[in-house]
């Protein structure tokens, strides 16, 4: 495999996929799924059901890229797939026929205290995130664990700036107080 | 109902345009807390989609006519989407009762006793058990049937009344939720657990 | 009251005995001394202990590693706590019952939020309030407005419908929606038809025939 195509921008890779180069999009794959995986598993609570739904999603995008406008602005139009997945499959639950099948990996198997301390915390940020609506979640989400933009959450969401900047702080004060209840 | 609202320079220190010294100290917190729970769940999640994405790109699309058998083969959970579960499981066991009993008598039910119907879809399966907060999470008391080998596997348990979580166990080693069930709660453990509420079956 | 308070010691060891001895074999042994100190910990503070129980021997069925199955039941025990707080807060006098502090915690664990919960507990001044809360964590888990929800299960309690019936009450709304009204409309019209509430399903004779209970675990 090429390594040097991992320093390609993207709409180069976008323009050899288009092209005829299919093995490119594996650049692609590898440049953002940790971001998305991550996105999909806050929005959805399963590593699981979140790892279906962003290869459904990147080989949706791969199917669908000519319609990328701008392909320098690739990583939105991904996030955007992938958030309208999430809000597909949040709408449509409890029906959804999704298995699950592995036990969730961990960052520290060991047995000691930091261990136990970190993973009741995240736990409980878990706990706290599935608390919210999925609207709010999604708003935490983007901003303060993608690092996206406003601008950049406008192109995934199709929501206007202002209401997304309200959408972020209605999100952190219910973050806050899902977190003050499960102290 | 309305609440008081957070101290707004929380949002203006999270927005960068207040620095944290200029918060009051439990704002410093809350501004912390929020911080801390980003970081949390900013860890990167392990193992790579590349070779199973690569994978599905490189076979060739399936045709219209593919894609419409395929469509008609899947049983469509989303037809149960105007059924409610109760009448599902009544549907279920009708045809169930078409079928001759084993000739035993009806277990005698306590006052305080209904009963839990489970059906799930495993086409393929060896084994498919519930196992939940009923049994003590013990895999193996509670089996579900296959009579026909359709896939289709059920069963109909006598409980005492209450709320409990469960999951199914296929084959002994995999986990599934019962996407039957219209309560779902998180598990703690990464997963789902489906919720059942055991309703008396004498009143 | 001496008898009952020596009877009362004697049964402590024992049951924290039987505690481990439920864990052990099933639970990573890592996990199971911090686990029987949490299982102590709440039976000291006059909180439920089956939950933990249940919680850690979930984790040990499914192949959890031991830390995250001490985390998971530390938590459970902060949850106990909080829906003891907010029984106590809604009007119920101490000792509260473990199963009402089950039920609250179940209820906050479903996503309901806290006032939401006061206010259902408040309605119901005396126990069980399981069905009311789980027919009001229904409605909220379909998308309905949670305090319109608990508008809906407090008329229905004021209007005599009485416990697991107000599951009913819920699943009418639900069928409403799925009918094609929207959600105020369909809590509007379920409320209208008070205190008639569409029967409760009834399993079929033949599933009534079937059912069995679970087989005893097998030996040790």
């Amino acid at each position: 495999m090429d390594v040097k195509g991992d320093h390609l921008p993207d709409a180069e890779v976008v323009a050899r996929v288009l092209a005829g180069d299919t093995d490119a999009f594996a650049f692609v794959v590898r440049r953002y799924e940790a971001g998305l995986l991550r996105f999909a598993t806050r929005m959805l609570g399963s590593r699981d059901v979140a790892a279906d739904a962003v290869a459904e999603s990147f080989v949706r995008a791969y199917r669908h890229l000519a319609s990328c406008r701008d392909p320098a602005r690739l990583r939105t139009w991904l996030y955007r797939i992938v958030a309208n997945r999430c809000k597909s499959y949040l709408a449509r639950r409890p029906f959804a026929d999704v298995p699950l099948d592995e036990a969730p990996p961990i960052a520290d198997a060991t047995d000691n205290e930091a261990a136990v301390e970190r993973a009741e915390q995240l736990a409980a940020v878990e706990r706290a995130l599935a608390r919210l609506s999925p609207e709010k979640r999604e708003a935490f989400v983007l901003k303060h664990v993608e690092g996206l933009s406003y601008e950049e959450m406008a192109a995934v969401t199709g929501e206007r700036i202002p209401a997304l900047k309200m959408r972020v702080h209605r999100a952190r004060e219910a973050l806050l107080r899902a977190l003050e209840q499960l102290e | 109902m309305s609440r008081t609202p957070i101290d707004p320079r929380i949002h203006d220190a999270l927005d960068g345009g207040l620095a944290r010294d200029a918060l009051s100290p439990e704002a410093r917190r809350a501004v912390e807390r929020l911080e801390q729970a980003a970081r949390l769940l900013a860890a990167p999640p392990a193992g790579s989609l590349e070779a199973r994405v690569m994978a599905a790109i490189r076979r060739p699309a399936p045709s219209r006519l593919e894609r419409l058998v395929r469509w008609l083969r899947t049983p469509r959970a989303v037809t149960l989407r105007f059924r409610p579960v109760w009448s599902l499981a009544a549907a279920v066991a009708a045809a169930a009762a078409i079928v001759a009993t084993s000739g035993e008598e009806p277990p005698a039910f306590g006052e305080h006793e209904g009963i839990a119907q489970f059906v799930a879809r495993f086409p393929g399966a060896r084994s498919v058990h519930v196992v939940g907060s009923f049994n003590d999470w013990r895999a193996g008391t509670i089996p579900l049937d296959d009579p026909d080998h359709d896939g289709v596997w059920r069963a109909a348990v006598v409980l005492p009344v209450g709320t409990y979580e469960y999951m199914f166990l296929v084959d002994g080693e995999r986990w599934v939720p019962d996407h039957l069930a219209e309560r779902l709660v998180a598990d703690d453990f990464g997963r789902e657990n489906s919720v059942v509420i055991v309703r008396p079956v004498r009143r | 009251m001496r008898l009952a308070a020596l009877l009362l010691l004697a049964a402590a060891p024992l049951a924290a005995q039987s505690v481990r001895s439920r864990l052990e074999g099933r639970v990573p042994a890592a996990a199971v001394p911090a686990v029987d100190s949490l299982v102590r910990t709440a039976a000291g503070e006059g909180l439920p202990t089956e939950p933990l129980v249940q919680k850690a021997l979930e984790g040990g069925a499914k192949g959890v590693p031991a830390p995250r199955i001490v985390a998971a039941v530390q938590l459970n025990l902060s949850e106990l706590r909080a829906a003891r707080e907010l029984l106590v807060r809604a009007g119920d006098v101490p000792p509260v019952t473990a199963g009402e502090v089950t039920t609250v915690a179940w209820a906050l664990r479903r996503g309901l939020p806290e006032p939401v919960v006061e206010r259902v507990v408040a309605a119901l001044p005396r126990p069980p309030r399981a069905a009311a809360l789980h027919a009001v964590a229904d409605l909220v888990a379909h998308r309905f407005d949670p305090d319109s929800s608990a508008d809906l299960i407090i008329a229905a309690i004021r209007q005599g419908v009485r416990e697991e019936r107000l599951l009913d009450v819920s699943t009418a709304a639900v069928h409403e929606v799925q009918r094609g009204r929207t959600r105020p409309e369909a809590l509007a019209a379920v409320r209208r038809r008070l205190p008639d509430v569409p029967p409760a399903p009834k399993p079929a004779r033949g599933t009534v025939a079937r059912a069995r209970r679970p087989a005893p675990p097998p030996p040790p």
